[in-house]
């Protein structure tokens, strides 16, 4: 019996020390491959499992076995942080992803401070870290991945997205606290999926916080100390932690590759084996097209994913959200083309 | 003439610098002076959101301090309008604007919906997560020419598609120019689904806007 279990390799790669070859992840939250397929075949549904830790836990594990992933990926969606918060969010139905309906603020100004003991106890957190704890029972060579909805983005979501980005800049000191605030609220959360949920690894996804929207400067000035903390955070429970980045790199790849993350996973568009020659200490971790997930036949899926193998990028996922509507069979081709050599 | 230049550039330089405190002021100053509405718009407002544009393009402004400049042209506006002639409005070519269903990401439909009106179109907000039957059935009500689709996530983008089918399904695909935009849409993709066009950014969605307005005409 090999000693590559999944959960070992995973660990091996993020710790920089060279596996037998790289893992194959999709990290739940932003990612969450609990796809229509899954769901049918697994007769597990989501919105019912959002709210339920067995049924969220079943569903994990099915999404983990039938997809060939090799971690289990929690939660199904990025909406947890903010309804804990207090915005209103919708769970969404069978095709579509909850989302958030209504932010609980209009401004940076207007945002009260809550006791982070009360937002912790009143939300989805505990069962979700129940459902991590009852997957990482079931499967206990399969990495637990706990996915976090990054500070940048949560904050936009707790405080109106339009407003929060201007005033990041009208109002610099009250957006600090803010997400100083937001900040330590996930640092709770963090600790609380490795305590309890038996979290192996942390996955942050900050879609708000790009390069192509925030620009280098505030980048630098308001995600970047935030999400050292969360690493710093991650690190202190002795777990790793894999930071996604989304969008065109371009503008923030120095800041980026300087973060204490453990992994850089980034969008379709960038090059990670080019990342790669640059920041030669960067894990790097992506990157197949979720639009090509949707559309493409199986065959050109495992062409591209063999391609990223064959680049040296670290650890094999999807680039982005995936859709619900992806068909099993090209997340499957995906997951074999990473593991075909296995047993040669 | 001279001090009809100066004024327009203050103004133009209020917005650039995201002064939304005196660009209203500036505006009823150039009013007060005589200066045609229109023209304290296009040579003032506007000029000031293109030269914004142009510096998001250059990558020294990001989306933070274009919204901001975009606040200094609306407050700006608020002044002028009431001057402007009023036939106007009613002559201004129209655009329905959305993010797409399933997506509530509008950062950058808002910021192309900002560049448009500052263009002189006359733009129909249907905001986020906006299903494809909305779409159509707006574009009919609105009078548009354009219907203008954002996303900025892959798994929303097969629903762009779908608001094409339905034209198509309706008969009235040729009645409207549609345009798709956000960070993963690519030309091949808007290609491959019947679009019209698609554009990088705000400020190129607007050229691309003009420059079909133009070739229907």
């Amino acid at each position: 019996m090999s000693t590559w279990t999944p959960k070992y390799r995973l660990a091996q790669t993020l710790g920089k020390h060279k596996p037998d070859r790289p893992p194959v992840i999709c990290t739940g939250g932003m990612m969450n491959a609990a796809i229509q397929d899954v769901m049918s075949e697994s007769k597990i549904f989501l919105p019912a499992a959002h709210t339920d830790a067995e049924g969220m836990a079943s569903l994990a594990l099915a999404v983990q076995e039938r997809t060939g992933f090799e971690n289990i990926g929690l939660p199904f969606c990025m909406t947890v942080e903010a309804e804990a918060l207090g915005s209103q969010v919708d769970l969404g139905t069978f095709a579509c992803e909850p989302k958030v309906v209504k932010e609980q603020f209009a401004s940076i100004r207007e945002v009260s401070l809550p006791d982070l003991d009360l937002v912790v106890n009143r939300s989805r957190l505990e069962l979700i870290a129940e459902a991590s704890g009852i997957a990482a029972l079931m499967r206990p060579e399969v990495p637990v991945i706990a996915s976090l909805t990054g500070p940048v983005s949560t904050a936009a979501s707790w405080v109106d997205p339009i407003r929060f980005l201007k005033d990041l800049r009208r109002d610099p000191q009250g957006s600090h606290e803010v997400l100083e605030y937001v900040t330590e609220f996930l640092v709770r959360y963090l600790r609380l999926m490795v305590r309890k949920g038996k979290a192996s690894a942390i996955a942050i996804g900050d879609p708000t916080a790009t390069g192509e929207i925030l620009g280098p400067k505030i980048f630098e000035a308001f995600a970047y100390p935030c999400l050292e903390r969360l690493a710093q955070a991650a690190h202190e429970e002795g777990v790793p932690l894999i930071i996604h980045i989304c969008g065109d790199l371009k503008s923030i790849q120095a800041p980026a590759a300087a973060l204490s993350g453990d992994a850089l996973s980034t969008d379709s568009l960038v090059s990670l084996p080019h990342l790669k020659e640059k920041y030669p200490h960067v894990i790097t971790m992506g990157n197949v097209s979720t639009y090509r997930l949707e559309r493409d036949q199986p065959e050109q899926i495992a062409a591209v994913t063999r391609r990223l193998v064959s680049d040296g990028v670290d650890i094999i996922s999807p680039a982005c959200g995936l859709s619900t509507s992806t068909p099993i069979a090209n997340i499957q081709a995906m997951t074999l083309a990473v593991k075909e050599k296995d047993n040669a | 003439m001279g001090s009809e230049t100066t004024i327009l550039e203050r103004i133009a330089y209020a917005v650039v610098a995201m002064d939304e405190d005196n660009s209203p002021g500036l505006c009823q100053q150039a009013l007060d002076e005589g200066i045609a509405a229109v023209n304290v718009i296009d040579g003032g407002l506007v000029k000031g959101m293109d030269r914004a544009g142009q510096l998001f393009e250059d990558e020294e402004y990001f989306i933070p301090e274009l919204l901001l400049c975009s606040d200094a042209m609306y407050a700006g506006l608020d002044v002028v309008r009431p001057h402007l002639p009023v036939a106007a409005e009613g002559e201004k070519t129209r655009v329905v604007i959305g993010v797409v269903e399933g997506d509530t990401h509008d950062i950058g439909k808002n910021l192309v919906k900002i560049m448009l009106e500052a263009a002189g179109f006359a733009v129909e907000d249907l905001g986020r997560d906006v299903p494809p039957e909305r779409f159509v059935d707006a574009a009919v009500e609105f009078n548009a020419e354009f219907i203008a689709m954002a996303t900025l996530m892959t798994t929303t983008m097969p629903a762009m598609e779908r608001v094409i089918q339905i034209l198509k399904e309706r008969g009235i695909r040729e009645r409207f120019q549609v345009l798709v935009g956000g960070g993963p849409i690519t030309g091949a993709f808007a290609k491959k689904i019947g679009a019209d066009g698609t554009a990088p950014n705000a400020p190129a969605a607007v050229a691309l806007a003009r420059k079909l307005h133009r070739s229907a005409a």
